[in-house]
């Protein structure tokens, strides 16, 4: 008799036991998450599920093209500002120097990237012969700072401030970012051309006839 | 230099395109520039409906700024950081090619001296300059080469010289006649109907100085300064002027054909004798002294 109310009792506890987990799981939590601990406040410092679902970054995204604004009456469009010279440090320094100025000011950066360099051959005649010969090899570094919109009024300020602190042998330029900027930064593909053109050379004639 | 765009029209808008450059001093004191405008709107004409009548008066005027051309020099505690950082970026740093070249070539020597020469362990070809002449003969030039005096003091002195205080930037004055009495101030000019205040600011400079070329900052004042007249010249339709600011920077060195007015070049610090007080005070809020 014994065993009997025993099986019973223990029949029972786990019945009782079934239910209050069932009372005790909060609405969101999935009904097979495991219970790892019986308190009612497990589970009380979760914030992730209270985020919302950000899309995957592909890696294509990150070079494409960000759109051009255009101006309007009281502010420019984007702008690039490059920076160019033959010291590097230097031009790098004044490059972060404009970008820090520009989230001072609240400008907004739209892209801040290096243009390739390029090397410079200096060749020099010789005093005796008539031959030259490469006396030094200068590499002209760029950097461009790309500005999405830079209001009117700010503007002067903007434009005295960089250029009072512009240091020595550096070229500093402001032009408006064009379609044509942005494709010159890409290589050319010589391969993908000479197969274009080979098409255009098939498909003219089929087209004559 | 990109190609100037085509932009939308759109109402008094002119998009610049500059480029500036900052090269060592050569005989002109000032920067090579180079600015292309693109667009340049008409202004429409404001019929006189439009405009409310107002007892003040217009005028625009331009501040010149000529910048500084050489790096000021650096106080004694700023020359010792950048000593020690010097120091520091020397002792971090790889060799270069050029010291790699040295190293071996002074092996190559010590072999040669070497009691237990052998010939077959040079290599075939010989280079005819060694890389120490080579150090030598651009020591050698180094040598040669005088640049031009950093501060030339009888220069600095002359307040009319564009060339002077080349570590500052110097801002234009002119004496011009207001009211009964003759004042030191920005070349300003009176605004007329159907032109842009900064057409007024340029023609003011122009009509200051002849043949100075400028590149003006931005369409958009950068400070405004409104005084009233004595009472004795008030009167209904005229209580008092505003005279709006312009920045512009200076292009080219020459001050041109003589001027109509006496110019000065001044520093920032050096205003204040020349300037009265309520218009120092407004004007110095806009000249950066950098």
């Amino acid at each position: 008799m014994n065993h009997i109310f025993r099986k019973v009792l223990l029949l029972h506890t786990v019945y009782v036991n079934m239910f209050l987990s069932f009372c005790f799981v909060s609405g969101t939590a999935a009904m097979n998450e495991r219970q790892y601990r019986d308190m009612p406040t497990h589970g009380i410092g979760r914030w992730r599920h209270l985020l919302l679902k950000q899309a995957p970054k592909k890696k294509k995204d990150r070079n494409q093209q960000k759109e051009l604004v255009s101006a309007t009456d009281t502010a420019y469009g984007t702008l690039n500002v490059t920076v160019s010279g033959y010291d590097m440090t230097v031009v790098e320094h004044y490059s972060q120097y404009i970008h820090n100025f520009c989230n001072r000011l609240n400008i907004k950066v739209a892209d801040s990237y290096a243009l390739p360099t390029k090397s410079t051959e200096v060749l020099l005649m010789q005093e005796q012969g008539n031959k030259t010969y490469v006396d030094a090899v200068l590499k002209t570094h760029q950097r461009v700072i790309q500005l999405s919109s830079l209001n009117a009024s700010l503007c002067p300020v903007f434009m005295d401030v960089i250029l009072k602190n512009q240091p020595e042998g550096v070229q500093l330029s402001v032009q408006e970012h064009t379609e044509a900027d942005y494709q010159a930064r890409f290589k050319a593909r010589p391969e993908l051309e000479g197969l274009v053109a080979q098409i255009n050379q098939i498909h003219v004639p089929n087209k004559t006839s | 230099m990109a190609a100037p765009c085509r932009k939308m029209a759109s109402r008094s808008y002119s998009q610049l395109l500059c480029c500036f450059s900052r090269t060592a001093v050569g005989s002109g004191a000032c920067r090579r520039f180079s600015v292309t405008p693109i667009d340049r709107a008409t202004p429409r004409a404001s019929t006189a409906a439009d405009r409310a009548t107002s007892p003040w008066s217009l005028m625009a005027a331009v501040c010149l700024q000529r910048l500084p051309v050489i790096t000021a020099d650096c106080s004694p505690i700023e020359q010792r950081f950048k000593q020690m950082l010097q120091q520091m970026e020397l002792e971090k740093s790889m060799l270069s090619d050029h010291e790699l070249r040295l190293m071996e070539d002074a092996e190559r020597m010590s072999r040669r001296q070497a009691d237990d020469y052998d010939s077959d362990e040079d290599l075939g070809d010989q280079e005819i300059m060694m890389t120490q002449d080579l150090e030598d003969t651009w020591e050698q030039r180094l040598k040669n080469f005088q640049p031009a005096p950093r501060v030339r003091a009888d220069v600095d002195e002359d307040l009319t010289s564009v060339q002077r205080c080349l570590t500052d930037s110097l801002v234009l004055l002119a004496e011009q006649q207001v009211g009964a009495e003759k004042l030191w101030l920005l070349p300003q000019a009176a605004w007329q109907e159907g032109e842009t205040l900064r057409r007024t600011a340029e023609r003011a400079l122009d009509s200051m100085t002849a043949g100075v070329r400028a590149t003006f900052l931005g369409n958009a004042p950068c400070g405004v300064y409104k005084y009233k007249l004595p009472k004795a010249a008030r009167t209904e339709s005229s209580v008092g002027v505003k005279v709006f600011f312009f920045k512009a920077i200076l292009v080219d060195g020459t001050p041109g054909s003589a001027p109509t007015a006496p110019l000065l070049w001044l520093k920032k610090s050096e205003l204040q004798k020349y300037l009265k007080p309520a218009y120092m005070m407004n004007v110095g809020r806009f000249i950066l002294n950098l």
